[in-house]
């Protein structure tokens, strides 16, 4: 276990830490996007004084990142809304902007890279048109192969990106792709979800508490290779927690929403995995009922195994955690396409090879 | 064949880099710079974990490369081998610019007279770094060519003296202003055209852990064949372009306005065109002891 997940379990624990302790948890913790949640527990267990004050520099350096990216995402979605007002179409915002409007936990230390939204399948076209025609642009080159994936495949239209501004706008149609092998009824999402008066005066729509859960964990073991990474972990700890918290037959509301929607396999991975990393204790009877959702056992301790090599591995950079990737990559393609379909997909991907992203053109000096 | 792989821990300001590599050239330079540096006790905190390496394979007979990686990642594309320095150079910079939001950065840069400091904000090309490198070349104390680190609660600029990166005729400039300047290689080739960068000084890197009170808020132009002229510059004006060289302005919002105006406040503010940096310099050495390096400055 590494000395983040240690960390995150039990805080008390940097007592003991020596330099070398906190020189293996530092990368670990900014390589997770965590930064900002560390600190709120250092603060909350009264632990600032034990932390060397150079890397307290460096939390707090996280956490006005994160303040300044959520507050250009708040105003990206007035933006957003505006648009989508005029034309009649309902939003509805989804994990981290929506735990933003909500003022969920995360949303006093969670970084966001784009916001996410939920409009109803017939309306996404002209939500995507009225964007267009304000100013919003796709936020890359999409030739017509990835026109043609995203818009008979995938469960959103290719990300927008307003040309003044930074913030990218993903519109989703469905929490899962259509082809895959989770189909979610969305009207079902659409008839429990919640009216949220957010800031600026924003009046959006946001999943109800069970679906956003359920959202956290399709995300994060269906859709992507577990690119969310610890963080989802910790977002759904700290969700099921608090809407815990807030109604005692939230367990039992869970496991009949996970039915309903018919996503209880990402339910038992988001609720084992945020259990084995991170300490969640669901009742002895939800554990049960959520085992039932579990694969094969053999299938279940591979997954258990890839999750921990890319989520809590020792130290950044290890062969192993590479490996497991590779595997989870994948998976989540198998996941998500029919078998022929991904073959299609991978050749074509594989033809067209990306450069890589980053390059060193903005740097000072 | 590379060495064994070296490990240091190197004091950059307010900062400290661990830097792995097993090039001996790159290792060879990186003492000429950072001898100072480098920190003999231990263990430390560190601040930035970076290695400098080769790749595995062909590539390292063929055209050799040269990877940064920062905790283990590659934010950046392999870069030819004889660049290994100003890559690291770089690579640090774009550490410190994405993840030092704890403090205000100025692209600035900033020299201190005893405790009064005196910063010389500047898009590329102004001459910012020329200038700071003549100053401290005659005495003036190196905060930084290129950060002004700023606390915002104290408003202490902080040292982070590091090599100068002197570019294209900036070279001979500086060679013409000081033929014994020590300066490092020439990387005839870089991103930025010809570079070479001037050693910091061994006061300022033994005095790196000490502060400065902003005191002189210059804007530098330089414009070939202008006599040298230093004007008064109206605050409102000093603080558009004060915030406008921020590298995290809009990121610190309130902290960096309220930060921003203060210096403003209580530095005195000037344009300052140039040409001739003997001259140039001569006059700021003259505005820092004219007004006095401890006036109303708080000495620590």
């Amino acid at each position: 276990m590494n000395l983040l997940i240690q960390f995150l379990r039990r805080p008390a624990i940097v007592h003991k830490w020596g330099v070398e302790d906190w020189n293996r948890f530092m990368p670990l913790a900014r390589n997770a996007r965590l930064l900002g949640r560390c600190l709120y527990l250092l603060e909350q267990h009264d632990l600032l004084g034990v932390v060397p004050s150079r890397l307290v520099d460096q939390l707090r350096g996280a956490l006005n990142q994160t303040r300044y990216v959520q507050v250009q995402a708040l105003r990206e979605l007035r933006h957003v809304v505006r648009v989508l007002d005029r034309e009649d179409i309902p939003p509805l915002v989804l994990k981290g902007v929506a735990y933003l409007v909500s003022g969920l936990p995360p949303s006093r230390w969670r970084n966001l890279s784009d916001i996410d939204l939920l409009v109803p399948k017939d309306d996404i076209v002209r939500a995507e048109q009225a964007l267009g025609r304000d100013g919003w642009q796709p936020s890359g080159d999409f030739d017509a192969y990835d026109q043609h994936y995203y818009r008979d495949w995938m469960h959103e239209v290719p990300p927008l990106v307003h040309r003044q501004r930074e913030i990218e706008v993903d519109l989703h149609h469905n929490l899962a792709p259509p082809v895959s092998r989770i189909q979610i009824n969305a009207a079902k999402l659409w008839a429990d979800s919640l009216l949220v008066s957010g800031p600026y005066g924003m009046v959006v729509r946001t999943l109800a508490p069970a679906d956003m859960l359920l959202h956290n964990a399709i995300h994060l073991f269906m859709n992507d290779e577990l690119r969310g990474g610890l963080r989802d972990v910790v977002d759904f700890r700290d969700l099921f927690e608090h809407f815990l918290a807030q109604d005692a037959a939230f367990e039992q509301l869970l496991l009949g929403r996970a039915r309903a929607l018919g996503c209880g396999r990402p339910l038992y991975y988001a609720v084992s995995t945020a259990r084995d990393l991170l300490g969640l204790a669901p009742s002895a009877a939800f554990l049960a009922e959520v085992e039932v959702f579990a694969p094969a056992a053999p299938q279940a301790r591979l997954m258990r195994w890839l999750i921990e090599q890319v989520m809590a591995p020792a130290r950044l950079g290890l062969r192993r955690t590479a490996a497991a990737n590779q595997l989870l990559f994948v998976r989540s393609h198998w996941v998500r396409m029919p078998p022929g379909m991904l073959f299609r997909h991978l050749v074509h991907k594989m033809v067209k090879a990306k450069k890589p992203a980053l390059s060193a053109a903005d740097l000072p000096g | 064949m590379p060495l064994a792989e070296q490990n240091l821990t190197l004091d950059a300001g307010p900062f400290q880099v661990r830097v792995r590599s097993s090039d001996p050239s790159f290792l060879d330079t990186l003492g000429f710079f950072y001898r100072g540096c480098v920190r003999h006790d231990g263990p430390h905190f560190v601040d930035f974990d970076i290695r400098i390496k080769r790749p595995r394979g062909l590539r390292r007979w063929l055209q050799p490369q040269v990877l940064f990686e920062i905790d283990a990642l590659r934010p950046f594309e392999p870069q030819p081998a004889e660049n290994a320095f100003p890559t690291y150079e770089w690579g640090l910079n774009w550490c410190i610019a994405t993840s030092a939001h704890r403090y205000l950065m100025l692209h600035a840069g900033s020299v201190a007279f005893g405790d009064a400091g005196m910063i010389l904000p500047g898009h590329p090309g102004s001459g910012k770094s020329t200038l700071s490198a003549a100053l401290t070349l005659r005495g003036g104390r190196l905060l930084s060519d290129e950060f002004g680190l700023v606390r915002p609660e104290s408003l202490e600029l902080l040292a982070m003296p590091r090599g100068i990166p002197l570019k294209n005729t900036s070279i001979e400039a500086i060679l013409e202003f000081d033929s014994a300047a020590p300066l490092g290689p020439t990387y005839p080739k870089t991103r930025k055209g010809r570079v070479r960068h001037l050693r910091p000084d061994a006061l300022s890197v033994a005095q790196q852990q000490r502060t400065a009170t902003p005191r002189w808020l210059v804007f530098p132009r330089y414009l070939a064949g202008a006599t040298e002229n230093l004007a008064p510059l109206d605050k409102s004006e000093a603080f558009r372009q004060l915030a406008f060289n921020c590298f995290n302005y809009k990121l610190l919002g309130e902290t960096a306005f309220r930060a921003v105006a203060q210096i403003v406040r209580q530095t005195q503010c000037f344009t300052f065109t140039y040409s001739r940096l003997d001259r140039a310099v001569v006059q700021l050495m003259d505005l820092a002891q004219a007004t006095g390096p401890a006036a109303h400055g708080s000495p620590r």
